[in-house]
């Protein structure tokens, strides 16, 4: 099931979700807009490898706007803190975004229950497009878990600003490379 | 509703869910990380819906392999997975989304009542290399309203196991 903007409202009210600041005016029949913050991260090499730790800068998005090209990849933020202990978060992007050819995320829409902070947004133009900082580019919506709770607590908890993917730490747990 | 955890341990151990093989450290809060196994189809450039897709096979190794832009790629989970009670989602994982990879290309769905390795329809953004059996998206369950129909058995892409190509030209021959 998921929650109808007035339920996220309330559910705000209660402490049961986060989102900070929090503005009534973002609120859709079943979602809540949210803004992209003041810079992007990008990674220095063309060729990434998912083995190893990566070299990223920052880019300021000027007021003015920064184009997106395509075949690079963006990571931006949400500047909104987000999260939720008794709902779990989707994020997407808004259709106005969507109908220009950018994606916010990449395949990964889902937010763990439990996470708390500024989501990260994968950004991909399809064609260039130029983007401006506080845009409402995305939106994110709450579902009723079944089950038992356990929250999150992984390698993104807490996040501030846009957040390079950590999945080469993945390589070195022994854990993961015990089965066959 | 989407299922947690401790659910998905629960309705696996009552196999109305099904991943093999079951690895508890793939669970997440809300989802199962499955890995990529050991096999990628590349295609030719230009592709025709109404024909059967032409393509070439690589073998993955552990020194992995660069998937380069502008092309697509498809693959499969090296787990079977399936439920006959809960819709099945297949999506990435953020650390994944997060260096440019789609697992798959806007159809995220899986339909009650099929179990089988699942084709992965993989696009990257920039030139990334990945490894076979490296945690590369994950699977989640939800909660249906309804009588389940389990018609899907006799659909075009019940149980395989391999990266399955598009299907289409049956469709509009």
């Amino acid at each position: 099931m998921i929650l109808t903007g007035s339920e996220i409202a309330k559910q705000v009210k209660k402490n049961r979700i986060t989102i900070t600041p929090f503005n009534e005016k973002c609120i859709n029949p079943n979602s809540y807009n949210v803004e992209i913050g003041d810079y992007l991260k990008v990674y220095e090499d063309e060729i990434l490898d998912s083995k190893h730790e990566l070299k990223t800068k920052i880019i300021k998005i000027p007021e003015e706007g920064l184009v997106l090209s395509p075949n690079k990849l963006y990571l931006g933020y949400t500047k909104e803190k987000i999260g939720s202990n008794y709902f779990v978060p989707t994020i997407t992007g808004r259709s106005s975004t969507g109908r220009l050819g950018l994606f916010v995320q990449i395949t990964s829409d889902l937010v763990d229950i439990g996470f708390v902070g500024n989501l990260t947004f994968q950004l991909y133009a399809v064609q260039p497009l130029k983007i401006y900082k506080n845009m409402k580019i995305g939106q994110i919506m709450f579902w009723k878990p079944l089950g038992k709770i356990k929250l999150y607590n992984g390698k993104y908890q807490n996040s501030i600003g846009p957040q390079e993917s950590k999945t080469w730490k993945d390589f070195k747990e022994k854990s993961s490379g015990n089965i066959t | 509703m989407i299922l947690t955890k401790h659910e998905i341990i629960k309705q696996q151990n009552k196999s109305n869910i099904t991943i093999q093989p079951f690895v508890k450290d793939m669970l997440n809060p809300n989802s199962y990380n499955y890995r990529l196994d050991y096999e990628l189809l590349e295609f030719d450039e230009m592709l025709d819906a109404k024909k059967e897709s032409s393509y070439k096979v690589i073998k993955l190794t552990d020194d992995g392999y660069i998937l380069k832009p502008n092309k697509l790629y498809l693959a499969n989970t090296y787990e079977k997975i399936g439920s006959r009670k809960f819709v099945t989602q297949l999506i990435g994982r953020s650390s994944m989304g997060r260096l440019g990879l789609f697992l798959q290309i806007t159809a995220p769905l899986g339909h009650v009542g099929t179990c089988h390795k699942w084709t992965l329809e993989l696009k990257v953004v920039q030139p990334l290399k990945v490894y076979p059996m490296m945690k590369i998206g994950q699977v989640t369950f939800w909660k249906i309203k309804g009588k389940e129909r389990n018609t899907y058995e006799n659909g075009k892409y019940k149980q395989f196991n391999v990266p399955k190509i598009s299907e289409f030209y049956k469709e509009i021959k």
